[in-house]
C-alpha cells in the first residue's frame, strides 16, 4: 500500500488502482464520466481533474483516472484550480448537449446533471445553435441511442470489448460529428447489452423496454437477488407507486456479479406486471382456492382455511409426495423439510432443463436460483419426467413454491380427477387434480435467502406487497406443520378456520 | 362581577316614531347605492389573469398538448394531486403523457405545477367551479384538462410578465 496525503489526511492507497479509486475509497468526491471501476481508464472526458503536488514541483492539475498513486503524493480534490478546470470541461460537454432533461430517461440519475449542479455550471456562453444528430437510433432490440446526448466517454465501447468480450461498438466520425455506432449499423448482439444503459453516464444509451416508463425518482428501490439463473446476481428491484416492477438493475457485488447482469435477468419483468387476483388460470391467488366437489371452477377461501384443508388431505391418504419449486428460499425450504419429514417423505425440487444461454461471464443457464441451497438442505433434484412419475405414483401431493405450477403445468394437467394435489403457488392453475391452491408471494414480495452456484448467499427483500390475503409461505408451512403434528398426536384432524395462526 | 350600565335613551328615542323614520331613510338610501352582492350561480364571479383557478393543460395550435410528461409538476405538487404516465410518440418531442390525472379534490390551487413546468404546458385557468356527484368524476384526465392556448393566453402572458421581473431574457422560451 502507498501512503498519500489526500485533502490533508494521510491515507493508504492501492498502487494497482488509479488515483481516482483512492479518492473515492476515502470519501473525496471526484466527478467522473469515462472512468468506471470495472473498465480500463482512458482519460477521455477530463472531468476528474484534481490538484497534485509531488516532490519539489509546484502543484499541477492532473486527471485522477490516469494518474497512478505514488508515495508522498499531496492530492487536493477541492482546489480552486481543479474546480475551474472541471467547470471548463463541463462547459464544453454541455455546449452541444441538448436540453432534453424533461424527456430523458436518465434525468434524476444522470452524472451530467449531478456534476453540473455540483460544480455550479448552469450557464452556457455560446449563442450558436447546437449540433443536430440522430435522436432515435435503434441499436438492436435492447438499446436505443440518442447521438445528440452522447458525450463520447467511450464507456460503452470499452464495456463491449472488456466485459462480454464481444467488441461491437466504436466511436466513428470526426470532431463534433463523432458518434457511437456499430459496423454498418448492424444491431447489437449478446446477452449483456442492457448494461450499456447502466454504464452510459448520460442518457445517450437507454433501454427500449424502459423507455418513458417512469421517472426514476418515482421508483422505490429495494435490494434483491436475480431469479433467472443460479448465479444469483445482486440486483435492485425498482417499483413504481408500490405496484409495478419497472426495472431490475445490477448492484455491485464483488464476489458474484461485479457491476453487471445479463439481459435475461434484467428483462424478466413480465411475470411481475399483472397482479390482478382472481380464480381464473394465470391470475394471482389472494388467500386460497378450493376446487368444488365434482363441479368445475375454483372457490376462493381464506389462506388459513386453505392450509387446514391441505392438512386434512395430506393426513387422509398414505401415498404422499412433496415437490418443491427451485425458487424456495432457505427459510421456506427448512420449514418444508419439517413438513416432509412429518409426512414421511423426502422432498425433491423441480429441476427444469437449462435455457442454453450459459456463458463464461455470468449466466449459468440453470434456471434454479437456489439449487445449491436446496441440495445442501437435502432436497433431491428431479426433472419434469421424474416429478410426473412421483405425482402419478402418489395419492396426494404437496407442490410448493413460486412458479411450481408453471414448471409442472403439463404434468399436473395430465393427472386424473382421482388424484389430489395441494399447490402452493403465486398464480392460479386450472387442473382437475389440483384440489387446492394456496397463494404465496413471489420473490419480489418476500424476504429470504438464496444460495448461488458458488455458495454465496443472496438476500431477497420485500419490494412490494403481495396481494391482500396472501400470507408468507413460511407462515403457511408453519401452520401446516403444526396441524400435521396435531393430527399425528391423535387430536382433531380438522382445525377451525383461522385456528392455528 | 361587572355591572353594565344601560345607556340613557334620548327624548327622540323615547318617542320612537322619529327613529322609525330614520331607519326607513337608511333603507331608502341603500336601495339606490351600488349593489355589492351578486346572484352567484347565474352571475359568475369576476376573474382576471391573476386568478389562480384550476390547472389546465395547454393545447398548442397544432392540436397537440405541450406536455412531455416530465413529471416536474408531479414532484412539485404539495398535495400529491397529479399522476402522470409517459409514453412514446412519433412527434419530434418523443415523449407525451398517456395518462395525466389531476385529482381536483386534492388540488389546492397553489400554482406550483405552473411554476415547475419547463414546457409551459400547464397553467392555472380562471375556472373555479367544482361540483359533481362522485369523487371519481373529479379526478380529471387529459381530455377534461385540455384547453386551447387562446383560452389561457391572458394567464400565460401574465406569468411571463411576472417571471421576467427576475429572469433574464432567454431565447429558449
Amino acid at each position: 500500500m502507498t501512503k498519500i496525503l489526500l485533502n490533508g489526511q494521510t491515507v493508504e492507497a492501492d498502487p494497482k488502482k488509479p488515483l481516482i479509486a483512492a479518492c473515492h475509497e476515502h470519501g473525496a468526491s471526484v466527478p467522473h464520466y469515462c472512468y468506471h471501476p470495472g473498465l480500463k481508464a482512458v482519460g477521455s472526458c477530463r472531468i476528474c481533474q484534481v490538484e497534485v503536488k509531488q516532490g519539489e514541483m509546484p502543484p499541477r492539475i492532473v486527471v485522477a483516472c490516469r494518474t497512478p498513486v505514488a508515495e508522498g503524493m499531496i492530492v487536493n480534490t477541492e482546489a480552486g484550480k481543479a474546480h475551474d478546470a472541471r467547470r471548463e470541461c463541463l462547459e464544453f460537454l454541455l455546449k452541444n448537449h441538448p436540453l432534453d432533461c424533461p424527456i430523458c430517461d436518465k434525468a434524476g440519475e444522470c452524472d451530467l446533471q449531478d456534476y453540473a449542479f455540483a460544480e455550479n455550471q448552469g450557464e452556457g456562453r455560446t449563442v450558436e445553435p447546437r449540433r443536430k444528430l440522430e435522436k432515435r437510433k435503434s441499436l438492436g432490440d435492447v438499446i436505443v441511442l440518442d447521438e445528440e446526448r452522447c458525450i463520447l466517454c467511450s464507456r460503452c465501447v470499452r464495456f463491449m470489448e472488456e466485459v462480454p468480450k464481444t467488441p461491437q461498438l466504436a466511436v466513428v466520425g470526426l470532431g463534433s460529428r463523432s458518434t457511437i455506432a456499430t459496423f454498418m449499423d448492424r444491431p447489437l448482439k449478446g446477452n449483456y447489452q442492457g448494461n450499456l444503459a447502466d454504464v452510459c453516464p448520460v442518457g445517450a444509451l437507454t433501454l427500449k423496454k424502459f423507455r418513458f416508463q417512469a421517472r426514476v425518482w418515482n421508483l422505490r428501490k429495494s435490494l434483491s437477488t436475480c431469479a433467472e439463473c443460479s448465479r444469483g446476481c445482486s440486483i435492485t428491484v425498482e417499483v413504481l407507486r408500490g405496484k409495478d416492477v419497472k426495472r431490475f438493475r445490477p448492484r455491485y457485488n464483488d464476489k458474484v456479479n461485479k457491476w453487471w447482469m445479463c439481459d435475461r435477468g434484467r428483462f424478466a419483468l413480465e411475470r411481475h406486471v399483472d397482479v390482478a387476483t382472481g380464480t381464473t388460470a394465470g391470475a394471482r391467488i389472494a388467500g386460497a382456492l378450493v376446487r368444488g366437489q365434482g363441479a368445475q371452477g375454483l372457490e376462493p377461501v381464506e389462506s388459513e382455511l386453505g392450509v387446514a384443508i391441505a392438512a386434512d388431505m395430506l393426513v387422509a391418504h398414505e401415498a404422499r409426495t412433496v415437490i418443491a419449486s427451485p425458487f424456495l428460499t432457505q427459510e421456506e425450504a427448512e420449514v418444508l423439510l419439517r413438513v416432509a419429514r412429518a409426512l414421511g417423505t423426502t422432498p425433491v425440487f423441480v429441476s427444469p432443463a437449462g435455457d442454453g444461454l450459459a456463458d463464461a461471464l455470468l449466466h449459468t443457464g440453470d434456471p434454479c436460483p437456489n439449487r445449491r441451497g436446496l441440495t445442501e438442505l437435502g432436497f433431491g433434484a428431479a426433472s419434469a419426467a421424474d416429478c410426473a412419475a412421483r405425482l402419478a405414483a402418489s395419492q396426494v401431493a404437496l407442490v410448493v413454491g413460486e412458479r411450481a405450477g408453471e414448471l409442472l403445468a403439463a404434468e399436473l394437467a395430465a393427472l386424473g380427477a382421482s388424484q389430489r394435489v395441494a399447490l402452493f403457488d403465486a398464480r392460479a392453475l386450472d387442473a382437475v387434480a389440483v384440489k387446492l391452491q394456496v397463494g404465496v408471494p413471489t420473490h419480489v414480495e418476500k424476504s429470504g435467502t438464496w444460495i448461488n452456484v458458488d455458495g454465496h448467499a443472496g438476500r431477497l427483500t420485500i419490494a412490494r406487497a403481495a396481494p391482500a390475503g396472501t400470507r408468507a409461505l413460511t407462515h403457511s408451512l408453519q401452520q401446516l406443520d403444526t396441524l400435521l403434528a396435531a393430527a399425528a398426536a391423535g387430536s382433531a384432524t380438522t382445525a377451525p378456520a383461522g385456528g392455528a395462526r | 362581577m361587572v355591572i353594565v350600565k344601560r345607556r340613557e335613551l334620548s327624548l327622540a328615542e323615547k318617542l320612537y316614531l322619529p327613529e322609525i323614520g330614520r331607519a326607513l331613510s337608511l333603507s331608502l338610501r341603500a336601495m339606490f347605492r351600488k349593489r355589492v352582492t351578486r346572484q352567484y350561480p347565474e352571475e359568475p364571479l369576476p376573474t382576471n389573469e391573476v386568478t389562480r383557478g384550476q390547472p389546465r393543460l395547454v393545447v398548442k395550435d397544432d392540436g397537440n398538448i405541450a406536455c412531455v410528461s416530465c413529471g416536474m409538476c408531479e414532484v412539485a405538487c404539495p398535495a400529491y394531486a397529479i399522476t402522470i404516465d409517459g409514453g412514446e410518440t412519433d412527434r419530434a418531442i418523443e415523449r407525451e403523457p398517456v395518462r395525466f390525472d389531476i385529482d381536483m379534490l386534492r388540488c389546492i390551487l397553489c400554482g406550483f405545477c405552473e411554476e415547475a413546468c419547463p414546457k409551459d404546458a400547464i397553467f392555472m385557468s380562471n375556472e373555479l367551479e367544482l361540483a359533481d356527484f362522485s369523487r371519481q368524476a373529479l379526478v380529471y384526465d387529459i381530455e377534461k384538462l385540455k384547453r386551447p392556448r387562446s383560452a389561457l393566453q391572458k394567464r400565460i402572458d401574465y406569468v411571463y410578465r411576472l417571471n421576467d421581473r427576475w429572469r433574464k431574457p432567454s431565447s429558449t422560451r
